[in-house]
């Protein structure tokens, strides 16, 4: 094992009284690659922001070089030695790759203002023969195909980083293996043993466990916002890694189980054969009046564009869609909300809420067509209306007339609900219900639920974790890579086993 | 905390910015202008405000949607001429006509900006150009009079009940519909939303093409309804009436305090926004300031405006 490198101690970030990230400590030794392993959510990619720099830690320390370390920014971090090849990518599609790779840094190539394009492309193709890469740095990024981008960005991060800090930089990869081939990720790996032996540190962070176990020599895993566990990858198991992951077991009371109703016999969705060209494929399933059916799978997976499809944002490219028996089809969410199915949005903020609009025309926006006289709405009714469920959902504020985005994510989230819940659609989307909400409201959203299922509505739910999507279902559907890949019971009192779920997801 | 105290201070003035206006310029130009609040001058104002109230009452819709539209000039010129050149022959039906004229340009435009997904003020930008053809086209020596035979149709318009004019009235009641409309229908209500946010409310299964198309037509609708009553008080068919009204109803919709990034405001406000303008345009008249310094003041009142009115935080983003 090498010099150490960085040391965190304690690290943690909170966003309001919502805590993300709690007391991590974390030491990376030159010449390492580091797995880091969680559930969506665990924190994974928040603990990579405030190394990278693009946020600042709320709490504890970091040190690099065994000095005291804090990042400003990406370019901050950058020049520092530390550089981080993100998820999305972050390239510029209209520039070149050369251009890519020297942006923000083209004064070295410049005289006057006028650039040396040709010095440019030179060093540009050097920095990509770094790492094996064969392909004229004049090309515009967006005429390269995805793997390509990917190990252009990964030779971008290297070129800033070797410039910086040669020979004990830290470089961070998020999730770099999703878009490539099994040939690229083999190419790739190369390039991170490279790495490793110029005596630079590499943080691995993937979904698929084979490969972290794969390129690792050391795995951080992490759960909720904590450390659960370290350990060497010699000696560790795709099973051992599983359990750490999932860890504590799920409790009934928290999640109201037993409100949770058997549903009925009667089919209100059917869906055959539904495919989203490069999304999802020949998915079936058929959802029953008072039923919670949970889709479980990976970003990627294709979950979110079944729901973007039921809700009639998407077009399907095969399959049809029943609802109580009748073929339907919808071209937007005003016809698909016609049919009867309505969502409770994932991105709260920006597809949720109606900003500056107050609670009351929040809550009736889903259900003012159905409630007017000829178009007109009647005020003391919407008011009343509006009154009814700020009191009945627990929604705290001074008044209906309040906008909307004064409110907490908890209250405004169970807002949506009530508008939901308005709508007197029966077929609920619930994306991610409990995202980014405290623990309280948390509970009275899940109870919400149970009132939803027991009026008769059913619900379609993306858990925001794995724990919760359990907890709430009486019945999951596994997709993994477009495809169904299991499906799940979960009467009161047989859940399944996270463990037996996150095998079909992964 | 301080941060928020001042934000508050500016949205308090903005609140109440209409009122203040109002008081500064009807103050300021009577002490300037003896006879300025005189009976005789009031009215006068009244019968040049009522076309604006309408104009810029349906200007108001497109913008709460975030939208904008840069035709609306050229509409009200257009349908000016249209009556003007035409009252003579269908008499005072022609009101009603180039109300469905009206509905039909603001549809044209509500289904470009929708069905082909372009902002509204590329759309309204290149659709002005046809009103205007249509404006110049039946019109190609400038102003055409109404004949003399045929002025006791269009009398009415300016003459006055309880001395206030007809026309006033009319652009009250209009006033008064777009306020029921904005503020009791479904329509109403989503017009607001797609200018809060477009995405939010389209998840939540409003459908946002009817209601920006809605508002277009109510826009168009007003407009023509306008370009009506300036034939009527122009007694003539002018082409180039609308050539700098956008801008005079944009100012006013601004002056009223309504957002520009949409979402917020009321047709009562821009009414006030109306009167301000009005006041400013009538007393520089009367003093007598050079006609081509009017749109200058109107330019810099839009912009002081506007700054007023704009989220501090710079999170506004204006025209979709």
């Amino acid at each position: 094992m090498g010099e150490l490198l960085f040391e965190a101690k304690g690290v943690g970030k909170t966003y309001g009284s919502n805590t993300v990230l709690h007391d991590i400590d974390m030491q990376i030794y030159s010449g390492e690659v580091i797995g880091l392993i969680g559930e969506n959510g665990a924190g994974k990619s928040t603990l990579m922001k405030l190394i990278s720099g693009v946020e600042k830690s709320s709490m504890g320390e970091m040190f690099f070089m065994g000095k005291p370390y804090s990042a400003s920014s990406i370019l901050d971090a950058n020049h520092q030695g530390i550089g981080m090849v993100f998820q999305e990518q972050s390239l510029v599609g209209s520039l070149t790759i050369a251009q890519n790779i020297y942006l923000g840094r083209e004064k070295k190539y410049s005289t006057c203002g006028f650039v040396n394009w040709n010095k440019m492309n030179q060093d540009a193709k050097k920095a990509l023969e770094r790492i094996d890469m064969d392909i004229d740095p004049s090309k515009k990024v967006r005429d390269i195909d995805f793997a390509a981008r990917q190990m252009v960005e990964i030779a971008k991060v290297l070129d800033v980083v070797t410039e910086a800090a040669n020979g004990h930089a830290i470089i961070l990869l998020d999730e770099p293996t999703t878009v490539l081939s099994d040939e690229e990720i083999k190419k790739l790996f190369v390039q991170v043993r490279n790495m490793k032996e110029q005596g630079n540190a590499v943080i691995f962070i993937s979904h698929r466990l084979d490969e972290v176990l794969d390129i690792t020599d050391r795995i951080y895993v992490f759960k909720d916002g904590e450390e659960t566990a370290v350990m060497q990858t010699e000696g560790a198991d795709v099973n051992l890694l599983y359990e750490k992951m999932i860890g504590r077991s799920t409790t009934g009371e928290f999640y109201v189980e037993h409100k949770q109703t058997v549903p009925s016999d009667e089919v209100i969705l059917e869906v055959n054969d539904l495919s989203l060209f490069g999304a999802f494929n020949h998915v079936s399933f058929e959802l029953k009046r008072g039923e919670v059916l949970g889709l479980c799978g990976v970003e990627g997976s294709g979950k979110e564009d079944v729901c973007a499809v039921l809700v009639g944002d998407a077009a399907p490219t095969a399959g049809t869609i029943k609802i109580k028996g009748k073929e339907c089809t919808f071209a937007n969410p005003y016809q698909a909300r016609k049919k009867g199915i309505l969502s409770v949005p994932k991105e709260r903020r920006d597809e949720g809420m109606i900003g500056i609009l107050s609670i009351e025309d929040n809550i009736i926006v889903s259900h003012m067509d159905t409630l007017s006289n000829h178009s007109f709405l009647s005020a003391k009714k919407t008011r009343r209306i509006a009154q009814e469920w700020v009191e009945k959902a627990g929604v705290k504020c001074v008044s209906i007339n309040d906008r909307i985005n004064q409110l907490s994510g908890g209250n405004a989230q169970k807002v949506i609900f009530a508008r939901a819940l308005e709508s007197g659609c029966e077929v609920l989307i619930l994306n991610h219900p409990t995202r980014g909400v405290d623990v309280g409201s948390k509970e009275e959203i899940y109870d919400l639920v149970r009132d939803m299922t027991a009026a008769g509505n059913s619900i379609i739910l993306l858990g925001d974790t794995l724990d919760e999507c359990i907890g709430l279902s009486s019945r999951i559907i596994v997709l993994r890579d477009g495809l169904v890949t299991g499906m799940f019971d979960c009467p009161v009192g047989e859940k399944p086993l996270q463990l037996d779920i996150v095998q079909k997801m992964m | 905390m301080a941060n928020s105290k001042k934000s508050f201070h500016i949205s308090d003035f903005s609140k109440y910015m209409c009122l203040v206006s109002i008081v500064l310029v009807f103050g300021v130009f009577s002490v300037i202008i003896p006879n300025f609040m005189t009976p005789y001058s009031l009215q006068n104002m009244m019968t040049e405000a009522a076309p604006l109230l309408l104009m810029a009452g349906g200007m108001s819709f497109i913008i709460y949607t975030g939208g904008i539209d840069l035709g609306a000039g050229a509409m009200v010129s257009c349908t000016c001429v249209l009556s003007g050149v035409y009252v003579a022959q269908f008499g005072n039906a022609i009101i009603p006509i180039m109300l469905a004229a009206g509905i039909l340009m603001g549809l044209t435009n509500g289904l470009l900006v929708t069905k082909l997904k372009l902002p509204s003020f590329i759309v309204t930008l290149c659709t002005m150009n046809f009103w205007s053809y249509i404006a110049l086209n039946l019109c190609p020596n400038g102003s055409e009079i109404i004949p003399m035979d045929k002025r006791f149709m269009v009398q009415w318009a300016t003459q006055k009940v309880f001395g206030i004019p007809i026309m006033f009235f009319i652009a009250l009641a209009g006033v008064a519909v777009l306020y029921i409309f904005q503020q009791y229908t479904v329509y109403g209500k989503a017009i607001y939303g797609v200018g809060a946010n477009v995405s939010a409310t389209r998840l939540a299964g409003v459908n946002t093409d009817m209601a920006q198309i809605s508002a277009f037509v109510i826009s168009g609708a007003c407009s023509a309804l306008a370009g009506a009553l300036y034939a009527y008080k122009l007694k003539s068919a002018v082409p180039t009436v609308g050539d700098a009204l956008t801008l005079t109803a944009i100012a006013s919709v601004a002056l009223g305090g309504t957002s520009m990034a949409g979402g917020r405001g009321s047709v009562l406000r821009t009414a006030l926004g109306v009167v301000t303008i009005t006041g400013v345009t009538s007393g520089l008249n009367m003093m007598g300031v050079d006609p081509l310094w009017k749109d200058i003041v109107i330019g810099v009142i839009l912009i002081i405006a506007v700054c007023l009115n704009t989220d501090t935080r710079g999170r506004d983003l204006i025209v979709k």
